[in-house]
């Protein structure tokens, strides 16, 4: 059973990537097979994945990256913490995070 | 309920279909070839039409120590402009590389440091597309030297490509 992703957890990107900040859009290309669902294809995220992703620096954990975010867009953080959590999972699940510590 | 918040997404995007400018391109292109990795990215231009078309869709890998062949299609970063090009090798000059593009003027003398990558794959509507990377390089290294066009190299290649296969079936 796959473990819960929780607060705590504190993560960053995977040496399984290259991501760079483009013209102002986060550009993900992975470098291993399986992280697309084809070879050939690329990542991008929309203005509040990028919020997200510049705060995932492996040493925050997801808790501070909601309070930050929290603060800068003013809502509040339960939804905040829930979008921050919906968003690292399909990443992690596609290896373009990884967990350095946390669960 | 649809969620309040700020709702991040991610997209996936088919290699080669994002629209980047040169300085983009060529910053992505260094960091994925870095890594030792292939990366796939749209032509633009048509300096070496035929074999590569505005539009085709590009792959170039990294050199893995190995310096670029006579007619060998490279992508370097030009010393005049800093922008990212996809030529022709076709002579060295001591330290430096003599890069064409099969149809375009003026060889830039490339140093070998500004050579990134090669390129090992050319796709033109979901098909592959051939550089002419076999024995034919040489030739159209040679003719694009002389100033000749890809036409007269094409043409020649055709008339000695059955010769060629003929002396490769004896081996």
């Amino acid at each position: 059973m796959a473990t819960q992703l929780r607060l705590t957890a504190v993560c960053a990107p995977s040496d399984d990537v290259v991501a760079r900040e483009i013209e102002g859009e986060i550009i993900i290309v992975p470098l291993a097979s399986g992280i697309g669902d084809a070879d050939d294809e690329l990542f991008t995220l929309n203005e509040t994945g990028k919020a997200i992703w510049q705060l995932l620096d492996g040493k925050r954990t997801l808790q501070d990256v909601s309070r930050e975010l929290s603060a800068e867009f003013e809502f509040p953080a339960g939804e905040i913490e829930r979008d921050v959590l919906g968003l690292v999972e399909e990443l992690l699940k596609r290896r373009i995070l990884v967990e350095v510590s946390g669960t | 309920m649809k969620s309040q918040g700020l709702n991040p997404s991610l997209f996936v995007r088919k290699g080669g279909e994002l629209p980047l400018s040169g300085s983009a391109l060529l910053e992505l292109l260094r960091a994925v070839l870095d890594k030792g990795k292939p990366f796939r990215f749209r032509a633009k231009g048509s300096s070496m039409s035929p074999f590569v078309k505005d539009g085709d869709i590009i792959t170039v890998s990294h050199l893995s120590g190995l310096s670029p062949r006579l007619g060998d299609v490279v992508a370097y970063v030009c010393a005049e402009t800093g922008t990212l090009v996809v030529h022709r090798v076709v002579g060295r000059m001591g330290n430096c590389f003599l890069i064409w593009g099969d149809n375009a003027e003026g060889r830039d003398p490339v140093p070998e440091a500004n050579v990134l990558g090669r390129v090992t794959r050319v796709e033109r509507n979901g098909k592959d597309v051939s550089l002419c990377l076999g024995p034919e390089r040489f030739l159209i290294a040679f003719l694009r030297r002389r100033e000749l066009s890809w036409k007269t190299a094409h043409l020649l290649w055709r008339i000695m490509r059955p010769m060629y296969h003929w002396i490769q079936g004896l081996a």
